[in-house]
């Protein structure tokens, strides 16, 4: 290790870069979080009912507690509508029955609701390599979709783009005059994927929240586009998550009321649609099957660690994107995950692998806003610093090694100089003998070498001192201490 | 079923329980505890028309933050006159000629459009039964006509309950929604409508409308009508409770009036 290598960059702090220099995201960023972050805080601030939050996550980690039974009771209650429900163990499975579902049904095209969920399992390849057409729906998703990008927010997916660049892509994609006025484009958008969600043979979604007791899944979105996926097409397969459930409706109705106050600061989203089952026969639309997909890929995993099964409480509404600091200069594409901000740090590596993830929490703050802004109460903070404990020691349970043991053995030897005096000075003395090749005309160190070499990327470091503090203090006050006598003469007055 | 049990058992597992005992919801009653609903459905019930003209002022006053053209009808003429009016003035978007279709609903049909708007070329549909060649005529409609089985004051909330003669797509593919809701179906908010719901046998699927469709993806511009209707006319009919209470000041009450003139002489 004696080679003098900088640490590459990794594609976190690339695209963490490529973001803090756009001016476009810059300014859409802050204005998302001026709008809703500051929103939501001061809509919990004023909310009449301040037991709400607290109530909702006593349910949701209740219902975590349970989930095996809550889960059953929602499968049981969904086929007794009619609905179809498997259980899928990882990614791949749940892949392998929804292309089942499309094979039996001869489905030659999908139109999708947004769903984060169907992210995570990477479907819409699977789909497409069976020769399947995946239509996204939601304007954002099907912005990105047509650029070849990525969403970089949870309900703002084509935050990052701007009206001339997206005014270009339709005009390039679609064919359409060029124009960069909202309006004129979300006209067209809506004319072309009319036509697609009329002609699909299935719709797929997510779940925001399912309920146990009814046996319903709710979907919530502000375009309609999910109302279509799921009314118009023969087939409509919901992906979720297991642990998007709540067991009674009253839990499902201040759940919700969190969700879209979080998101957006709205009462209620424009739809909120629940579904349980096929079409009646005596129904004129509406779907024929109804298939409800319940994914743990990971997730049982982060319910058995007492100490981050809080992560399953989220309710995915993206408040805590819309007031981190950082997430508001970098922007999304750095977490290079479905789940981006705060949540996404959390979430990404334990669903995904903590080595391999390892910038997204150390890149975070730390600040507690997301805490403060969680309509969950979700501490995100607390796993993100129990996150990087794991890196910096490893651990059995989460399969990760030390992040960096060049930097543990720095600080191994950091805890036995502090812990010696003796060896601590001897080290002092031997570092200002040392330092004199780096220190420059200002008097300041301009560059380390070796390990230390991006402590001064971006700054200079002061060079160590000439005398110690303790020697200074020996020198100029230790004679002006005030005399024994006096003290203990004080004492006794 | 096998699927279910495996997944089951790993949850169990990892809530370090052992795996293979089955836990039932009746060892643990607290989880789907019912909260006593009688004090809410009471409330609901017992509302005078004067507490529920209030609940139609702010119903109105919500509607119009979320960009929903409501007003008070009177009337069943009056609602008619405002529908004969909204389709014969808005455009047509998707299609070339003027269809409207209404779910098969005793207050809508009672109305009769057919006859008003006779000599209009206007085509009307009904959404009876299992109508095969329904969706073709929804596809073709430029104006959708439902009427709610709840209204919510405090979000500006319609609820849509799915049911035979009461199609989904009615209040989504057109590309304008007209909800005529009857007064007695307002609430007060989602709590008494959740009671409501849980109430009756909730049906396999229903929807929460609040607003017209609507989109902000592009850098943040609010556009309505993005997949769903691009306007929703929400018609309250509210007979006047008494002479002080139509004179409420509430906005939109007098607008309808306007088109009677226009609607008695369609019907001749
Ligand atoms: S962690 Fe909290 S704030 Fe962030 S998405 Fe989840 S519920 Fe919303």
């Amino acid at each position: 290790m004696s080679k003098t290598t900088p640490i590459p960059p990794s594609d976190y702090r690339t695209a963490a870069a490529a973001g803090i220099a756009s001016p476009r995201l810059q300014k859409s960023l802050q204005g998302i979080q001026n709008r809703f972050g500051k929103g939501a805080m001061e809509f919990w601030a004023k909310m009449d009912d301040q037991e709400l939050r607290h109530r909702v996550k006593e349910s949701r980690m209740n219902t975590l507690a349970h989930l095996d039974i809550v889960l059953a009771e929602l499968a049981k209650n969904i086929r007794a509508r009619g609905g179809q429900v498997y259980f899928a163990a990882t990614a791949q499975d749940a892949i392998d029955y929804t292309l089942a579902v499309a094979k039996k049904n001869n489905v030659k095209r999908v139109v999708k609701g947004k769903s984060m969920t169907s992210a995570e399992i990477a479907i819409d390849p699977a789909l497409e390599e069976a020769g399947i057409e995946v239509v996204e729906t939601d304007l954002g998703e099907y912005i990105i979709q047509l650029a070849g990008d990525k969403p970089s927010h949870i309900i703002a997916p084509c935050i990052h783009l701007d009206r001339a660049q997206i005014g270009q892509l339709f005009t390039d994609k679609l064919g359409i005059d060029y124009s960069d006025d909202p309006p004129t484009l979300t006209m067209a958008a809506r004319k072309a994927l009319r036509e697609k969600m009329l002609g699909a043979e299935m719709g797929l979604t997510g779940c925001n929240l399912a309920c146990a007791e009814t046996g319903h899944i709710s979907l919530v979105s502000n375009e309609g586009n999910i109302r279509m996926a799921t009314t118009m097409p023969d087939v409509h397969v919901a992906l979720m998550g297991m642990e998007r459930v709540v067991a009674t409706f009253d839990e499902h109705r201040e759940t919700l009321q969190l969700l879209t106050r979080g998101a957006a600061l709205q009462k209620l989203s424009t739809y909120v649609s629940f579904q349980g089952g096929p079409a009646a026969l005596t129904d004129p639309d509406g779907p024929r099957e109804f298939h409800l997909v319940i994914i743990d890929n990971g997730r049982s995993k982060i319910l058995a660690d007492p100490e981050f099964r809080e992560v399953l409480a989220c309710i995915r509404c993206g408040a805590c994107l819309n007031i981190c600091p950082v997430y508001g200069k970098i922007g999304g594409h750095a977490y290079d995950s479905p789940y981006c901000g705060p949540i996404g740090a959390v979430v990404t590596p334990l669903l995904d692998g903590i080595n391999k993830h390892a910038d997204l929490c150390k890149g975070e703050t730390l600040c507690g806003a997301c805490r403060d802004v969680c309509p969950v109460e979700n501490d995100l903070p607390r796993m993100l610093a129990a996150l990087r404990h794991k890196l910096a020691y490893g651990s059995d349970r989460w399969n990760t090694s030390q992040h960096n043991p060049a930097e543990a053995y720095a600080f191994a030897l950091w805890k036995l100089l502090v812990s010696h005096p003796v060896l601590y000075r001897t080290s002092l003395w031997f570092g200002k003998l040392f330092q004199w090749p780096f220190v420059r005309k200002n008097k300041m160190i301009g560059s380390l070498a070796g390990l230390a070499t991006g402590w001064t990327k971006d700054r200079d470091l002061p060079p160590l001192a000439g005398q110690t503090f303790a020697q200074l203090w020996k020198k100029k006050y230790a004679a002006r201490r005030p005399n024994e006598s006096r003290a203990q003469s004080k004492e006794a007055s | 079923m096998d699927s279910q049990q495996t997944f089951l058992t790993t949850i169990r597992k990892s809530l370090g329980l052992p795996p293979t005992e089955e836990r039932s919801k009746t060892t643990f009653p607290g989880l789907f505890r019912q909260t006593n609903k009688a004090e809410i459905l009471a409330r609901i019930r017992q509302r005078t028309p004067q507490e529920l003209d209030k609940l139609v002022g702010i119903l109105l006053s919500n509607a119009k933050d979320l960009n929903i053209s409501a007003s008070v009808v009177a009337s069943r003429d009056e609602a008619a006159a405002a529908i004969v009016h909204l389709v014969k003035t808005k455009n047509l978007e998707f299609t070339p000629t003027k269809h409207v279709v209404h779910h098969d609903h005793p207050d809508l049909n009672a109305l009769q459009l057919w006859k008003c708007l006779e000599g209009e070329g206007v085509t009307i549909h009904t959404t009876f039964g299992p109508d095969r060649q329904l969706r073709e005529k929804t596809i073709a409609s430029f104006i959708g006509i439902t009427a709610p089985a709840i209204g919510v004051a405090e979000s500006a909330t319609i609820i849509q309950l799915t049911k035979p003669g009461q199609p989904r797509s009615t209040s989504l593919v057109p590309s304008i929604h007209i909800a005529v809701l009857d007064r007695k179906n307002l609430v007060a908010d989602l709590a008494e409508a959740y009671a409501l719901l849980k109430e009756m046998a909730l049906p396999d699927s229903f929807v929460c409308i609040s607003g017209p469709s609507k989109t902000a993806d592009i850098e943040a511009t609010m556009v309505h009508g993005a997949h769903g209707p691009r306007e929703l006319h929400l018609l309250v009919l509210s007979p006047p409770t008494n002479e002080i209470a139509i004179d409420t000041g509430i906005p939109g009450t007098e607008e309808p009036v306007a088109f009677q003139e226009e609607y008695l002489q369609c019907k001749k």
